[in-house]
């Protein structure tokens, strides 16, 4: 999956005219830091700021991040214990960041709508959301419900409420509601894991099972 | 996952009386940290090097900081400048024209002293019981009928001296810049590193030169020959065995140009049951000699003076296996009994190499063969490449060429884990070179095995079908055309 997600946004940044040469990441949710570590080590990264409002998995991210001298030279990747909605707002948009993402977290967010509306408003006019989910189908209720925590038991019981689930169009009108995305700064990319292979891109995937979602902020 | 020595316990790589005065010195200079590298790669063979250009020459890995160790002083081990033609090193090799595309990939085929290089066109292959051939051209590998395309290659490999690889590859290197050389310069021990309060190593090759410095590797290269010392710190098994014979090489001045003249030069083989006896072509009149055969048979060629050894070569492309059997048992005086042997036997010389004329003084030498293959060729934050990962039987040539494709391979996957802000040393990272490798290599590990054994046996009906198989392969054009692909690397 991460190797992907780095392809996904190198190609939205690539419909970028003019990007910035040194890039600042802000990753939510970041988890053990799978993807901050590896948003980090890009020879194009300036800083990664990465949070979780969960302590336990902070530790372990920072104790692996401890594993690679090149992370733990000063500003370039800073762990927070915190939700979206207590990081500090920039000041000015400017302030904001080049990157935020959004890998698997909002299937598991109870108000999507609010959520995003924090996310927001810490990405920088010409930056970009990257966010990865499940759309809300049949397909992805049956392989996310059914076999994973039914049949399975691969992941705990009650992990996915599908109704929680955003499908690709739901979110590309949430964005070009709020005036994102409009010229032509908007990709998704279908997603499907293959036993054996691992994660490998789906043409038209975003219809029916996991997908990627980019949406450039223009102004 | 091969089993990780517990932190802090020392691995030597030097004999057991020296343990005690290494661990002492080791543990003065851990107090002070390593430099840290991106990769480290020990060996600076034709593997290691076409790993280090390959990095250096790709803009995704040129930001990495990597250094080289090598025991020798590689400076010796170049082409010497004053190099004539009509002397040539008798360590040679045959580079496939995938090997060859790959170091035009990373500007180093420019440097290469391509007068010293002999493609070759055509192959001869046969049976020395039953004299059944085979003879491979890519003019001959097409269906019946149908015209041979102009794009086709015409050659089927290139032979090259070691030292004009490695020139080659140091001249690139050199020009690219960027890589720190430590020559000359001897690993004393690989340990793993430790856990401080800023940074935690204990998953890191530290290595402690012979020069008192010491590295630490995200990414530690063995690119260290068939005994490893970053396979054995890695845990890696190696399994295989000997075959119970040696490579007679020598350099050799036929009495003209070979047959097809200088645009058209032709490899010959002959598989006895001693071993295969091959003349490969090199520029002008010289040619390169593998005589794989039993150690004391190897042991009686290299004692021979030079008119004998020479009426042996000669006789080892024209007689018998029994005329063969005897002259090794003869104590001298071989020339003579072989003059008088060859009026006997009839043979097309335009089948068989031209002659013999003359050996390169102190050219004669033998080396044991061996295979073996690594178990896997990664661990944690370990590479293998080249022999370190994989011996093999010398009578298809690909020794070089396997860890020529190894270390392209490697620098894929190092590029893509770079490209992806994966650790390059990680497991996961490192999973797709030995995906790629490790059956490829593998399988031509086999085929040329059983080839070494399939043609051991001296009588009986196995000879028969080996010789019914061969003709046919060679009377079916796409078949043959297939396995040259093969031989060449998949280009």
């Amino acid at each position: 999956m991460n190797p992907l997600r780095h392809e996904f946004i190198t190609r939205c940044r690539a419909s970028s005219i003019d990007p910035p040469s040194k890039l600042r990441y802000l990753d939510i949710g970041c988890g053990g830091g799978i993807f901050a570590e590896s948003a980090a080590r890009l020879p194009g990264t300036l800083s990664v700021t990465a949070i979780d409002p969960t302590p336990e998995v902070l530790k372990i991210a920072e104790g692996h991040k401890k594993r690679d001298p090149t992370l733990v030279q000063p500003g370039k990747l800073a762990y927070l214990n915190a939700s979206i909605e207590e990081l500090p707002v920039p000041d000015t948009p400017a302030d904001g960041y080049d990157v935020v993402s959004v890998f698997e977290v909002i299937e598991h967010v109870n108000a999507p709508g609010p959520f995003l509306e924090n996310v927001i408003k810490h990405v920088k006019p010409g930056g970009w959301i990257v966010l990865s989910t499940i759309a809300r189908t049949w397909t992805s209720w049956a392989v996310t419900n059914v076999m994973a925590e039914d049949v399975l038991g691969i992941v705990p019981k009650g992990t996915h409420d599908w109704n929680k689930y955003i499908n690709e169009a739901e979110m590309r009108e949430w964005f070009l509601k709020r005036g994102w995305g409009r010229t032509g700064g908007l990709r998704t990319m279908g997603v499907v894991y293959v036993p054996g292979l691992g994660w490998k891109e789906v043409p038209g995937g975003e219809g029916w099972g996991n997908y990627f979602f980019g949406v450039r902020r223009d102004e | 996952m091969p089993p990780r020595i517990a932190l802090g316990v020392h691995r030597a790589l030097s004999p057991t009386s020296r343990v005690q005065f290494r661990v002492r010195r080791c543990a003065s200079t851990s107090a002070a940290s390593p430099e840290i590298y991106d990769v480290v790669c020990v060996g600076g063979g034709p593997a290691g090097l076409s790993l280090l250009a390959g990095l250096r020459a790709s803009g995704a890995t040129q930001g990495l900081k990597v250094a080289l160790i090598e025991g020798q002083d590689l400076e010796k081990n170049r082409l010497p400048k004053d190099a004539t033609l009509d002397s040539f090193s008798n360590r040679c090799s045959s580079l496939t024209p995938a090997s060859v595309k790959n170091l035009q990939e990373i500007g180093a085929w420019s440097h290469a002293n391509l007068s010293r290089i002999q493609p070759y066109q055509e192959m001869q292959v046969w049976d020395g019981v039953t004299d059944a051939r085979i003879s491979f051209d890519w003019d001959s590998a097409r269906p019946l009928l149908s015209p041979r395309k102009p794009s086709q290659p015409t050659t089927i490999a290139y032979m090259i001296e070691n030292a004009n690889t490695t020139t080659t590859l140091l001249s690139r290197l050199e020009e690219l810049g960027g890589v720190d050389m430590f020559l000359a310069t001897k690993v004393d021990s690989i340990d793993l590193g430790t856990d401080t309060e800023r940074v935690d190593l204990s998953s890191w090759p530290v290595l402690t030169l012979s020069n008192g410095k010491s590295l630490a590797a995200r990414l530690l290269v063995g690119a260290d020959g068939a005994n490893s010392p970053v396979r054995t710190f890695a845990g890696i098994a190696s399994r295989g065995f000997d075959y119970d014979r040696h490579g007679v090489v020598a350099s050799l001045k036929l009495e003209g140009e070979g047959w097809g003249g200088p645009d058209h030069k032709i490899a010959y083989q002959r598989f006895l049951p001693s071993g295969p006896i091959a003349m490969l072509p090199l520029p002008g009149n010289m040619a390169t000699l593998v005589w794989s055969t039993t150690p004391d048979r190897a042991a009686k060629l290299k004692s021979l003076p030079p008119n004998d050894f020479i009426a042996m070569v000669n006789a080892g492309f024209r007689l018998s296996p029994t005329d063969l059997d005897y002259l090794h048992t003869m104590p001298s005086g071989q020339e003579e009994e072989i003059a008088w042997r060859e009026k006997h036997t009839p043979f097309k010389k335009h089948d068989i190499p031209m002659r013999v004329a003359h050996v390169q003084q102190g050219t004669v030498a033998s080396f044991p063969l061996r295979m073996r293959h690594a178990d896997t060729y990664t661990g944690e934050r370990v590479a293998l490449v080249g022999d370190a990962a994989h011996t093999i039987h010398p009578l298809a040539g690909q020794g070089l060429n396997q860890g020529q494709g190894d270390a392209a391979a490697l620098v894929r996957t190092i590029t893509h884990a770079v490209q992806t802000g994966q650790d390059i040393g990680s497991i996961l990272a490192l999973e797709s070179y030995n995906s790629e490798r490790y059956a490829e290599n593998n399988a031509m590990l086999g085929v040329c095995d059983k080839l070494h054994r399939l043609y051991s046996v001296g009588s009986g009906p196995l000879v028969g079908i080996r010789s019914l198989g061969l003709r046919a392969v060679d009377a079916m054009g796409p078949l043959k055309g297939f396995f040259m692909s093969r031989a060449a690397g998949g280009v």
